[in-house]
């Protein structure tokens, strides 16, 4: 049997091929990068798109979460210096129901507790960042106005119940604000603008009708507590976000890590490969050159 | 009984039959390089003995010219596989094109660019930033800033693709003036060799004859049938006729929906071509199958993702109060009508960012119900029953099976045409170390027949001189 007389071409393309192969690798080694082409891995290029998919979304819900972390540490200071101003209220309604003040200082008190409602009114207004916190869905109305056209005043509420939810990215639903009715002008004995106005018109004229005034202010009590209650609805919602924006953090670093185990090269593992690849070109080379030497045929044995 | 004069002329014809032989020699060694030259080895045939007398003498030898060492078998099916090879390398070569339209993203910020499945993500997410503060004006223009990168690297593939299907009509096209001026040729030297050889192997035209052939398997699908007077026939892989013996059909062309179809005849051609193999095969197969199936993918994505995207921003309510109306929609993309299309066609229609309709139905604009509807289209199956982004992912996946499955194929028909090469090349190529001994063999065949000659020279002077030895030398 004869040979190929063109085996010498046959050498050069196993030569083309190893030095496409060590194309590859170097730039695998250069770019850092395993899967450059979609043919190399099919499976893992698609691997890919979903695990950079649930980083990216990881990564949004950690961007949100910082920044609705700030609107739910406002309403929770806001409700704090609500709190505090109702409780200074009552203890100053108390005082002026034991009976032992004259009508100036009754009407003093009076004005003290209207000074209070118009705390309280522009803490219920408070806004973040241009929009209204506590005015549900309209958030660019002011969400609460006092009509002094009638006595007890009127405050009334022009916002809605619209309540906005963030969602993780693992679908929990976190609820991002309350109503501002649901807490400052909930109804019967749990509305702190109702309690708060029937109490300055008690105090208003200076003689106080004790029985009227013990019964408002232990509904200014009512509605404090009811403010409490709602407040930790706002302080369960910072808990849920902080846990979640954890759990979603640890996430992120576990999938950044399988997609680098998927995609990234093995740098060790290429300059292996890379190495053996220049080792049989280098033998492929020696064994052209060699052939090339020795075999320009029987002609240059042939005595001219 | 022979005489000094047979003897003569029968060493003579040796000389002769020596110097041809030399010369086929010679002209195996000088055709060394040239494409398609099969190696030819000198005929030797005895001469009639003859019977003087009762007793026979040999009549020395003829060269009677040369044979094509050719093995009609190997060549033919050479060429078979030759035409496979070609037609999923022309496929692989416009599948890599296509596929390094979508690069596998490494994650790095680099490498975003361009990438449709970060592009969707990017997205879907600007939507639930828009969640946490609904009428932020940097969160919205956020979401038109996205949908934009996202419609314009959409569109963009979509483009790229439509381009490089015509790039591949235009080649498929250039192929066909090289088929028709290949079976012009073989259809004459088809006629030269019915009348020089009908019996026999025609040497140095067949040798054209079967490189044309092997040209022409590069480029389309054939079959061969061998006719009468060692003429031959070619056909389509599916039996149209391109060469019978002395004549042959010329292919055309003509534009058929927007791309090129190939005629034989006035028949359409193009789907039988398509199958057949070759380069022209591959060309069809990337420009037909592999790329409209690419942009049909790629369709369904923009069309899903702007049509839902679209039906819910116009149902909700944007930060100016507004809720869309069949006569004024809010739409953010450009609506699709229908499926094929969309991709190349997908760009967005929106330019305020407060018409983006966080909100719900009749709810204030600080509501973001709306803005968290439209993030959930991310994990919704809006496209083919799947999540755009799970769409996208399958699709790459299917794009990168279906190069690779074409590369493994490729490689391995490449491997079965260099196997059949070099069992043909084995056989019938020159090779020069044959040559040389060949050559040193007939030198010295001819050195001894020039000695037997100068000897019977002596002997003849011998006989002419009859004893006086200086008349004749």
């Amino acid at each position: 049997m004869r040979v190929d007389p063109n085996y010498i071409s046959n050498l050069v393309s196993s030569l083309d091929q190893s030095q496409a192969n060590e194309q590859q690798l170097t730039a695998e080694l250069s770019s850092g990068v395993s899967i450059t082409s979609l043919s190399q891995n099919p499976v893992a290029s698609g691997e890919n798109v979903l695990l950079l998919n649930q980083i990216q979304q990881d990564d949004t819900f950690t961007q949100s979460s910082s920044l609705v972390t700030g609107q739910l540490q406002v309403a929770d200071s806001t409700l704090g210096s609500v709190v505090s101003q109702l409780t200074q209220a009552i203890s100053l309604a108390t005082s002026a129901n034991n009976g032992t003040m004259n009508s100036s200082d009754v009407q003093s008190i009076g004005n003290q507790i209207s000074g209070i409602l118009n705390e309280v009114q522009s803490l219920a207004n408070t806004n973040y960042q241009g929009q209204y916190i506590f005015a549900g869905g309209q958030t660019s109305t002011t969400p609460f106005t006092t009509s002094t056209a009638t006595s007890p005043a009127v405050t009334t509420y022009q916002g809605d119940e619209d309540v906005n939810n963030l969602n993780t990215p693992n679908g929990q639903k976190i609820q991002l604000n309350v109503p501002g009715d649901q807490i400052f002008s909930a109804s019967g004995s749990n509305s702190v603008f109702g309690a708060l106005n029937n109490l300055v018109a008690d105090y208003s004229s200076g003689k106080v009708n004790t029985a009227q005034a013990v019964t408002d202010t232990e509904a200014l009590g009512t509605a404090l507590n009811y403010v409490s209650q709602q407040r930790v609805t706002i302080d369960n919602s910072i808990t849920q976000l902080t846990a979640a924006s954890d759990a979603v953090t640890s996430d992120q670093t576990q999938l950044t890590s399988a997609q680098t185990n998927l995609m990234q090269a093995d740098v060790a593992q290429v300059a292996t490969q890379l190495s053996l690849s220049e080792t049989q070109r280098t033998a492929l080379e020696d064994v052209i050159a060699q052939l090339d030497s020795t075999s320009n045929s029987l002609f240059s044995k042939l005595p001219i | 009984m022979g005489t000094i004069n047979s003897a003569f002329s029968l060493i003579s014809g040796a000389l002769d039959a020596d110097q041809s032989a030399l010369s086929i020699v010679a002209n195996n060694v000088a055709n060394a390089n040239t494409p398609g030259y099969t190696e030819e080895t000198p005929n030797w045939q005895q001469n009639h003995p003859i019977e003087i007398n009762g007793s026979s003498y040999g009549d020395g030898v003829t060269e009677t010219g040369a044979t094509s060492l050719r093995d009609s078998v190997l060549v033919a099916r050479l060429d078979q596989q030759q035409q496979f090879a070609s037609a999923s390398s022309a496929r692989l070569t416009a599948l890599d094109n296509v596929q390094a339209l979508f690069t596998p993203d490494s994650g790095s910020t680099s490498s975003k660019a361009g990438d449709i499945g970060s592009d969707i993500t990017s997205f879907f997410s600007s939507f639930s930033s828009l969640e946490a503060n609904p009428t932020n004006n940097a969160l919205r223009q956020q979401v038109l800033s996205t949908a934009t990168t996202l419609a314009g690297d959409i569109s963009n593939a979509a483009a790229s693709l439509n381009s490089q299907r015509s790039g591949l009509d235009q080649e498929a096209a250039g192929v066909t003036s090289q088929v028709n001026s290949l079976t012009k040729a073989i259809s004459q030297l088809n006629l030269q060799i019915q009348s020089t050889s009908p019996n026999a192997d025609a040497g140095t035209l067949e040798d054209q004859r079967n490189e044309d052939i092997s040209q022409l398997s590069k480029l389309i699908g054939i079959n061969q049938i061998t006719t009468e007077n060692n003429g031959l026939s070619i056909t389509t892989t599916t039996g149209q006729l391109l060469v019978s013996e002395g004549s042959s059909l010329q292919m055309t062309t003509g534009m058929v929906g927007g791309a090129t179809d190939f005629f034989l005849g006035g028949v359409d051609i193009t789907s039988q071509l398509t199958t057949g193999g070759g380069e022209l095969g591959g060309y069809l197969t990337a420009r037909d199958t592999d790329i409209p199936s690419v942009l049909s993918s790629l369709d369904q994505l923009a069309y899903n993702v702007s049509t839902n995207v679209n039906a819910l921003n116009n149902t909700g309510t944007d930060l100016d109060g507004v809720t869309g109306t069949v006569a004024n929609p809010l739409y953010i993309f450009k609506e699709p009508a229908v499926v094929a299309g969309s991709a190349a066609s997908m760009s967005v229609v929106m330019t305020d960012p407060n018409q983006i309709a966080a909100a719900g139905l009749a709810q204030g604009t600080g509501d973001n119900t709306n803005a968290v509807a439209m993030a959930n289209l991310a994990n919704s199956s809006i496209v083919n029953g799947q999540t755009p982004t799970d769409y996208y992912s399958s699709f790459v996946s299917t794009l990168g099976a279906t190069v690779s499955g074409v590369q493994a194929e490729n490689t391995a028909q490449n491997a079965s045409v260099t196997q059949l090469q070099t069992q043909n090349d084995a056989l019938s190529s020159v090779n020069l170390n044959d040559e040389a001994s060949a050559m040193t063999t007939l030198e010295r065949s001819y050195q001894a027949a020039s000695q037997v000659f100068a000897m019977l020279n002596t002997i003849m002077a011998s006989a002419l001189n009859l004893g006086d030895q200086t008349a004749v030398s």
